[in-house]
């Protein structure tokens, strides 16, 4: 009996000790915060109990105008109950932009803690369109965001799953326009589909040319090359003299800070999928249209297709033969070696190498793409491959709260802050490389040079073939591409096929559709090209 | 005697087996066959169910696919060449094991290990192996053919590419001809091996007169587990060629995904998985007449 109250006793002190001590706990910890935070929850609270009406975070001074209309848009959804606190939204992306996705988010949450958003993260890119058309399907309203290859964009919003936004462009304006615009053509041909947008910006792709400086600023190197080739040895202006001084060094066999050999040139003509961009970058310079403006008739079995092939089996000799065997990665992995004096790629190229690992952190340099002079002029333009581009889904529940949030995490302010979180998702807004009170940070994260060369890049590119099917009409041009470039393909047998097969993917989605977002297209690309399109007839 | 349950009860029983099985297997194979004889792609912006029945278009589509049909060739000319080397390198391993000997517990394990591997992994190990500057061109012919083996790049042709996946799988799935055949021949009475030794058989004789009749089912079961596997071929050259150079690299399995993935012609491909399956039903029948029913 007596060990019984023993261990009630004990029990009850021990109960007492707890509630006393979680009860001081509390009041100490209530006690100790910011006269602020008291008066929030003091806030939060009341406002839980007599209104339903929630509160945001004001803006602070400062954020942008983008960012601001975003915020005040959902702060009126909230007041509205349109949403209510609670709400989530779901974005569905590649595992390579989580870092950059989660900075907007920790941005957001600083404004509206009220509204969560979910990662739905998948590890590679073709899993995000596959889900995306599944999405399409179902239409179960799995995801409201989708972070999406440009090249998809046709096949999305064909497939009704990208919600038009021209409304919510109106409503709030992303700021499209104005001296912090994204750079045109590249904001117009990433978001508009048939005349309507349907995206967001939430990246720019364009290829740059990198290259050894140490080589071509080498005074021994230039009086040589002139004495060579009669011409002065620097960046080249055109893809003829980028494949004489492709030669120049690569028969000068000289030792990569690797160890392994020196190539002259690097591009991409690898067969999963990057062949088609140095081919298409080249016929689109030389003049090139993809397809006929009056038909639809594929126009790559053309002399500008033959100009490109040429260029590139000129060129062939003198890249390492994984040029034609490895994957996108190598041609990176090369650069930052030191083992290729001239190459293309993504910007991320450039941040690889800035890195403290690369071996040649104080010796790339960034340049535009060489071009191809068309009738006595030189045309320059840059390929921006699988853009990545942000649509609301046909099928959220929220769609116009998920519109906002994009608008949040791509406003001038914030967007540049998710952009210097990671290597997926690069520049785009003009005052990004403009405008002092954004450019040092961005030249922090890219380097001066090739921001000033980036921004001009951006004002010469063009699109992938962002109509339906454009993943396929590039997949077919990739293997042909390819092919040629392993010497398993007559060039003109290869152009000849690529020509049947766009052929049969056009009459697969209906000429007259294809026509109508060809066009569309069309009218988006630079207008430098647009003019050689004009001289050559081939548009009006 | 206990009274049979009530024919209700039996059905009620199987019941969430029989709606599991529908769910998972019956109903989207049902769907999949419908699929293809539509024209239907997510692209095209209409739920499958609203597309417009094409009848056998598809399937004449694949027949008039060069590209289809040159996968076809040469998935088939993978599976048969990757199964046969398999076989015999199987069976003359499991052979070898047959006596005792001392480590054979640690050389048998060491034998199956590669099974263990997932093929992405062996696909991406290879991938390095065979680069000019891996392991295979810097130590192995280096050694005899000197400098010139650093030259040599494996990918770059249409059939030393061809040659990497076979060594792959061949690598990773010799294993596997190996455990079967090693389990047939230890499982063959050994009084019957006794008693041709006795009667004064040679080695050869007895392999295969007294050995290779017994375990003949089972080698039927490996040869046909194995070649359905080999011919459904992806990881190997999605990682190692990416289908190339061009598509001289690309398998059935690969053209049919990217057919659905990429390309979302989804319609087509499930038509071309249909005319596969078809294939690979008759050919497996035939194997299996020929070996366990013709003559009976």
């Amino acid at each position: 009996m007596g060990e019984v109250n023993k261990s009630r006793r004990l029990f009850l002190t021990a109960l007492g000790t707890t509630v006393v001590g979680i009860g001081i706990g509390y009041a100490i910890g209530y006690l100790s915060k910011p006269a602020e935070m008291v008066e929030k929850t003091i806030t939060s609270t009341v406002t839980k109990t007599v209104t339903a009406t929630p509160g945001v975070t004001p803006p602070p001074v400062g954020l942008s105008g983008a960012a601001t209309r975003a915020l005040e848009g959902v702060r009126d959804l909230l007041n509205r109950g349109v949403i209510t606190p609670g709400t989530t939204i779901k974005i569905l992306h590649v595992a390579g932009s989580r870092a950059q996705l989660e900075k907007a988010i920790e941005l957001w949450r600083q404004y509206v803690p009220e509204v969560n958003v979910e990662l739905i993260t998948l590890g590679q890119e073709p899993d995000v369109y596959t889900k995306a058309m599944a999405e399409a399907v179902t239409k179960a309203g799995t995801f409201d965001i989708a972070t999406i290859f440009s090249t998809w964009f046709g096949d999305i919003v064909e497939a009704g799953l990208a919600k038009p936004l021209d409304e919510y462009y109106a409503k709030y304006d992303p700021e499209y326009t104005g001296p912090c615009a994204p750079i045109e053509p590249l904001g117009s041909y990433v978001t508009i589909y048939k005349g309507k947008r349907h995206s967001l910006v939430l990246d720019s792709d364009v290829f740059t040319l990198s290259y050894r400086k140490d080589l071509i600023e080498d005074p021994a190197y230039k009086s040589e090359f002139r004495a060579q080739y009669g011409k002065d040895l620097n960046v080249p202006d055109t893809w003829e003299d980028l494949i004489d001084m492709a030669e120049f060094f690569y028969n000068k066999s000289l030792t990569a800070p690797s160890g392994g050999r020196v190539y002259g040139a690097y591009f991409y003509a690898e067969p999963a999928f990057a062949a088609y961009i140095t081919w298409l970058n080249i016929f689109i310079e030389a003049g090139g249209i993809p397809f006929d403006l009056e038909t639809m008739d594929p126009k790559v079995d053309s002399p500008e297709g033959r100009y490109a092939f040429d260029i590139m089996l000129r060129l062939r000799p003198y890249m390492p033969p994984e040029a034609i065997t490895a994957g996108w990665a190598d041609l990176y992995d090369k650069f930052i070696k030191g083992e290729t004096v001239f190459t293309a790629a993504w910007p991320s190229l450039t941040k690889e190498a800035m890195r403290p690992t690369s071996l040649v952190k104080d010796v790339a340099g960034s340049a535009l793409l060489p071009g191809v002079i068309v009738n006595g002029k030189l045309v320059r333009a840059a390929p921006n491959p699988v853009n990545w581009i942000g649509i609301v889904s046909n099928y959220s529940k929220y769609p116009e709260l998920s519109y906002l949030f994009l608008q949040f995490a791509t406003a001038p302010d914030t967007g540049l802050e998710v952009i210097l979180a990671g290597v997926i998702l690069d520049l785009f807004r003009e005052c990004w490389f403009k405008d002092p009170a954004y450019r040092p940070k961005s030249a922090e994260g890219y380097g001066e040079e090739f921001i000033d060369v980036y921004m001009e890049s951006l004002k010469i590119s063009f699109p992938d073939i962002l109509i339906r099917g454009g993943t396929e009409y590039l997949s077919k041009l990739t293997t042909e591409v390819n092919s040629v470039m392993a010497g398993i393909k007559d060039p003109e047998v290869a152009l000849s096929d690529v020509s049947a097969e766009w052929d049969s993917i056009t009459r697969k989605y209906g000429v007259d559709e294809q026509l109508e977002a060809w066009r569309g297209l069309a009218q988006l690309f630079p207008d430098d090209i647009k003019d050689v399109w004009r001289a050559k007839g081939y548009m009006r | 005697m206990p009274e049979k349950p009530p024919r209700e009860v039996k059905y009620l029983a199987t019941l969430p087996v029989n709606i599991l099985l529908n769910a998972v297997l019956i109903i989207p194979f049902a769907i999949m066959i419908y699929l293809a004889f539509l024209k239907w792609s997510p692209a095209m912006g209409m739920p499958w169910w609203e597309a417009p029945i094409i009848g056998l278009t598809n399937f004449a589509r694949a027949l008039g696919d060069a590209r289809f049909i040159a996968a076809l060739g040469r998935t088939a000319l993978y599976t048969v060449g990757v199964v046969a080397i398999e076989f015999f390198l199987g069976l003359a391993l499991a052979y070898t094991m047959l006596g005792d000997f001392i480590g054979k517990k640690a050389a048998i394990a060491i034998t199956i290990y590669p099974l263990m591997l997932p093929p992405v992994v062996v696909a991406t190990i290879f991938y390095l192996m065979f680069q000019s500057y891996g392991p295979v061109n810097n130590l192995f012919l280096r050694a005899i053919m000197g400098e010139e083996a650093l030259r040599i790049y494996w990918f770059l042709k249409p059939d030393t590419a061809f040659i990497t996946l076979l060594i792959a799988d061949i690598w990773q799935w010799t294993p596997f001809m190996f455990l079967i055949m090693y389990s047939a021949l230890s499982a063959v009475p050994k009084r019957l091996v006794e008693a041709a030794e006795v009667l004064g058989a040679r080695s050869f004789t007895i392999f295969w007169r007294v050995r290779m009749p017994l375990i003949k089912p089972l080698i039927v079961v490996a040869l046909v587990l194995r070649g359905l596997e080999a011919f459904k071929m992806f990881d190997y050259a999605f990682i190692m060629t990416g289908g190339g150079p061009g598509i001289t690299t690309e398998t059935v399995s690969m053209y049919i995904y990217r057919t659905a993935i990429l390309y979302t012609d989804i319609s087509y491909a499930a038509a071309m998985s249909l005319m596969i399956l078809a294939m690979i039903i008759v050919i497996v029948r035939a194997f299996i007449w020929y070996f366990f029913e013709k003559g009976r």
